[in-house]
């Protein structure tokens, strides 16, 4: 029997916007298990990317519980909270995200540098990985010199390098063709094999199938498993 | 992680060229103006700073009212000393009479050369801490002696030693050089003493010296003093402030008052106002001081400004470091982390453009201040200043940076919202206002400058030389001199004065005349002239004649200026005589025979004293005045002129003066300041359209998408110009509407200290708002055209 990694207890997001509020999220309850690979799907506007923010704490839901690893994220400092995410969780973007200044090396490394890590460490680390998706020949490219199947392994890389517990990717293959998609979520599947829990936002039923679990979402509400 | 940091920093700069660029050299500009003027600053601070006993140091002055006026200086009478050192030795160090900074020949084989120096007592050397290089330092003991500095005696003797040397002063007497001494610093009060007699030769050798030992009404000396260290200036003040009053109860009516006048002081804050300190060289510091922050405050908006307007460009990065583990203070961190590295590369810059600078600096300043590589205060004092300038340009950059929600940035659909700029334009309208207001401020300035110059000097400068003969070797020559002057050609006309054209060397009161208002307490510029002073100066007779070999009696008359005829309350003056009030004296009245036009003798600023120009009966010559003919050349004159001295006095030096270049000093100080004023300006204009050019280049393309559109629609270039450029324009039309009535108001409170002064006038806020608006526009301009121009198709296709 695999441990709750988190739990979600009638969570909800609203938002004002001008007058109005709106509910971008509807009292959503959901468990996730360690080793568990969940896909959100749902149409565009549904509220995917919203609930993966908030689950990865870069958003904070207005209302309900969020239960992580034991520990109420709802009530925690900001400061706690960070170093909850920093600790366990990888975000993987569809848009990539990498830092354009920083070589494909440093870009993976980063994360480490926030963690404090020993730079004898980092090396070793960030070596393994960049051994690990065979793109030791690109470590000193910088991320316009890469095609975009390139950039998202180095973005996988770099959400992996903390050695998380969680990975959150937001339509991660939605920039790619098809050749480049499946490489990507063969990836993902690796992953998990190995331990680590993937929730992925997506509209592709072919890569929704990858994962263990389909969660649909509908204006900010779970509408079917 | 600093590493990092310093990594994303470089290649942001190399990536960014023409914003690196504008910001660097903002920056880098600003802080060599802000350096240059801190060690302008320093170097007037530390005035007089060579002398180690500064604090105890301080110079005899001298309160006296006249007419419920009171005036404030440093010459005193003889007598004092005997008085002090009889009363009050045991709270001085030293106590030492000095004579004025006179300059001398001084002669050796065939040289001769005009030296300044005093005649001081003995305790000077040690007072001063004069280093003497070689020979003995209590020269000032002995009589015919001589101390030199090192570059007189080199000038003289060459390598030769210059110890035992005999030398001759002014032609006349003949002493010993026993002492050499290292030359002092420009940057000290007494950079002028270059040679050093003992006291005891002057009273010895000057007649009237010898004869004022007991005249404590004749206030033509020197007192400097050192207090002993267990007293306070004020304490010894407070003791000596009756001291004349009591010797001297003759004296009483003028209300004399003796105080020390701290060395401390005696530069930074040597004006006097009706007995009261009033400042002086100490408000240019306040002054520069405060244009060096502003200008410094000036490039520090710079970087703000494009910091901010490029956030859209940093804001992913934001997002994706704080998805990634940043905490907000890392980032901030980073971001200061940032603007300290531009920071210190504007500052190695600013270094190499103050070392580039200096030289012309010290000109416009006349200074002589060296790059300090060797002060470790400077390097101290240079990374806090590196480090404030980082805070200052850095910290709202960082915190608005560093504040950016991570979602909505990396969502892709961040703007900066509709009110982000405001910030910005409130600093732009902050640096146009500052430097629309050192505009006027620089306008006023030289306005005054020139007002002063227009003002009427009451005589013809032009065309006018004088000599000076003081030695006694001319004595009795005048008329001769005249005769012959004449006879060369070179002049026209020649008279004779007891001081120079531009200043006033004696101040006499002690008369009485007809009228004259009961208790009324005179007090006159007095110089002593000859035969065809109204001609040879180029006076306006407005009443009477002047002085003329026709009329035997003319001896023992007096011209007045119209000043003075209103001072005395006098009706048709011609005529009348004036006499001493002391029924005893033997003085010859005075006859009345002439009344000329107020000449600007002293400042330019202030009302003309009352003069008289009494007729010279007593040999009192100290220059010859010429009138250039003018049918020939100046030089051909000269040559005349020279010619003619040299004949009749092959041992002196022919050394003349221009009237008009002496006249132009009394403006040195003021246009010193106006040239400091308009280099500054123009940095801090010329920084501030940096900045502007750094923000249209960035408006410009921002709104790239939104021209093409404009384009593609029908809009013509004039009109896409103007579209780009009117925020600016608005901007610095807001500016100009604050900064006025403030450099009105400041403007008009400077002016004040002037009694002759301009007004701050319409003409010089058009001045400085078009020339503003015309800057402006060119700066915005060009980014402006460039975009409107720009292939709408390109610009569409990129989105
Ligand atoms: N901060 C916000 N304020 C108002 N509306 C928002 C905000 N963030 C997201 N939304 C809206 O919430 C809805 C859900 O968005 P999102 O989570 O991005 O959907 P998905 O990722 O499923 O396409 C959308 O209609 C979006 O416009
Ligand atoms: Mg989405």
């Amino acid at each position: 029997m695999a441990n709750t990694l988190l739990s979600l207890n009638e969570a909800t997001r609203t938002v004002n916007s001008g007058n109005n509020k709106v509910t971008l999220l509807d009292n959503i309850n959901l468990q996730v298990k360690e080793g568990e690979f969940i896909s959100l799907m749902g149409p565009s506007g549904s509220g995917k990317s919203t609930l993966l923010n908030c689950i990865g704490m870069l958003d904070g839901f207005t209302g309900g519980g969020y239960t992580f690893l034991g520990e109420p994220v709802h009530s925690m400092k900001e400061k706690n909270r960070s170093k909850l995410y920093k600790e366990y969780i990888g975000f993987v973007f569809q848009a990539y995200h990498l830092i354009d200044e920083l070589t494909v090396w440093e870009n993976i490394e980063t994360p480490l540098l926030y963690k404090n890590v020993k730079s004898s460490e980092r090396k070793g680390l960030v070596a393994d990985m960049l051994d690990r998706f065979n793109i030791v020949g690109k470590k000193d490219l910088f991320p316009v010199q890469l095609s975009g199947g390139q950039q998202q392994l180095v973005g996988i890389a770099r959400a992996l390098i903390g050695k998380p517990k969680l990975i959150l990717a937001d339509e991660p293959t939605g920039n790619l063709n098809s050749k480049q998609s499946t490489e990507i979520m063969e990836l993902f599947s690796q992953l998990n094999k190995e331990g680590v829990t993937i929730i992925q936002a997506t509209h592709s039923e072919r890569n929704a199938s990858y994962g263990s679990r389909i969660i649909n979402l509908l204006d900010g509400k779970i509408v079917s498993e | 992680m600093l590493k990092n940091y310093f990594k994303i920093a470089f290649r942001n700069l190399l990536k960014n060229k023409i914003y690196s660029f504008i910001n660097i050299a903002g920056l880098a500009i600003g802080m060599a103006a802000t350096i240059l003027i801190g060690l302008w600053i320093y170097d007037e601070l530390n005035y007089d700073s060579y002398f180690k006993e500064k604090d105890t140091i301080a110079q005899m002055f001298q309160h006296e009212s006249s007419n419920n006026v009171i005036g404030t200086g440093p010459a005193i009478p003889r007598p004092l000393e005997f008085a002090m050192r009889e009363e009050f030795a045991d709270n001085f160090e030293h106590i030492i009479m000095s004579s004025w900074n006179y300059s001398r020949y001084i002669g050796y084989g065939d040289k001769n050369i005009n030296v300044t120096g005093n005649f001081m007592q003995e305790g000077a050397v040690d007072m001063l801490e004069i280093n003497v290089l070689e020979g003995d330092k209590n020269s000032l003991e002995h009589s015919n002696v001589i101390m030199l500095s090192k570059e007189i005696a080199t000038t003289l003797f060459g390598s030769e030693n210059a110890l035992g040397k005999m030398v001759k002063i002014n032609n006349e007497h003949t002493v010993k050089v026993t002492a050499v001494y290292e030359d002092l610093p420009e940057n000290n009060s007494f950079n002028g003493l270059k040679y050093l007699m003992p006291w005891k030769f002057y009273v010895a050798t000057q007649e009237w010296v010898k004869n004022s030992k007991d005249s404590w009404g004749n206030n033509s000396f020197q007192m400097f003093a050192q207090i002993k260290d267990n007293t306070t200036m004020e304490t010894v003040s407070s003791k000596i402030l009756d001291i004349k009053k009591r010797n001297a109860p003759e004296e009483a009516e003028f209300n004399p008052e003796i105080f020390l006048f701290p060395m401390k002081d005696w530069y930074l804050r040597g004006d006097w106002e009706n007995g009261v300190q009033t400042g002086g060289r100490i408000e240019n510091v306040w002054l520069f001081g405060i244009i060096g922050t502003f200008i410094l405050l000036l490039a520090c908006i710079n970087f703000i400004n494009l910091s901010t307007a490029r956030s859209e460009k940093r804001a992913t990065e934001v997002g994706i470091r704080k998805s990634i583990g940043s905490q907000r203070g890392q980032l901030i961190f980073q971001f200061l982390t940032e603007s300290f590295l531009i920071v210190c590369l504007a500052f190695a810059f600013a270094v190499g453009i103050v070392i580039l600078s200096l030289n012309g600096f010290n000109n416009l300043a006349s200074k002589t201040i060296e790059f300090p590589w060797a002060s470790g205060l400077f390097w101290i004092l240079a990374i806090v200043f590196i480090f404030i300038t980082a805070v200052l340009a850095g910290s709202y950059p960082a915190l608005y940076l560093s504040s950016f929600n991570p979602v909505s940035v990396l969502k892709g659909t961040f703007r900066a919202g509709r009110y982000s700029a405001l910030p910005r334009k409130i600093l732009v309208v902050t640096q146009f206002t500052i430097s629309v207001a050192l505009i006027i401020a620089t306008l006023v300035v030289m306005n005054q400058i020139q007002h002063s110059k227009d003002r009427p000097a009451g005589y013809d400068k032009e065309g006018l030389v004088q000599i000076p003969v003081m030695s006694s070797e001319f004595t009795g020559k005048q008329d001769l001199m005249r005769e012959q002057f004449i006879a060369s050609g070179g002049a026209t006309y020649m008279t004779t004065t007891s001081s120079p054209t531009t200043s006033v060397w004696s101040n006499r009161g002690g008369y009485t005349w007809e009228g004259k208002p009961e208790g009324f307490q005179e007090n006159f510029a007095h110089t002593t002239v000859h035969y065809d002073f109204v001609e040879t100066l180029g006076l306006k007779l407005i009443k009477g004649r002047g002085f003329s070999r026709k009329f035997a009696t003319d001896s023992n008359a007096v011209i007045l200026n119209k000043t003075a005829v209103k001072y005395m309350q006098i009706q048709d003056p011609v005529g009348k005589y004036i006499s001493a009030e002391n029924p005893d004296s033997d003085m010859i009245p005075l006859k009345i025979i002439g009344v000329v036009d107020d000449m600007i003798v002293q400042s330019p600023y202030t009302p003309v004293k009352q003069a008289m120009y009494v007729f010279e009966s007593y040999g009192n010559i100290s220059y010859y005045n010429l009138r250039l003919n003018p049918n020939n050349s100046v030089s051909k004159n000269l040559e005349l002129i020279e010619n003619t001295f040299k004949t009749n006095f092959p041992n002196i030096p022919f050394d003349y003066q221009f009237v008009d270049e002496e006249y132009g000093q009394k403006f040195r100080s003021e246009e010193r300041v106006a040239s400091l004023a308009r280099v500054f300006t123009a940095l801090a204009i010329f920084i501030s359209c940096l900045g502007l050019f750094g923000l249209a280049s960035f408006v410009a393309e921002q709104r790239t998408k939104e021209i093409g559109v404009r384009k593609v629609l029908g809009a013509s270039i004039s009109q896409l110009w103007i579209l780009l450029s009117k925020d600016f324009i608005t901007l610095v039309v807001l500016a100009l509407v604050i900064a006025s009535p403030i450099a009105y108001y400041v403007m008009s409170g400077w002016l004040q200290k002037f009694p002759y002064r301009t007004s701050v006038g319409w003409d010089v806020f058009a001045i400085a708002c078009i020339g503003a608006l015309i800057i402006t526009l060119i700066t915005v301009s060009f980014q402006a055209i460039r975009a409107a121009t720009a292939n709408p198709v390109k610009s569409l296709r990129t989105e």
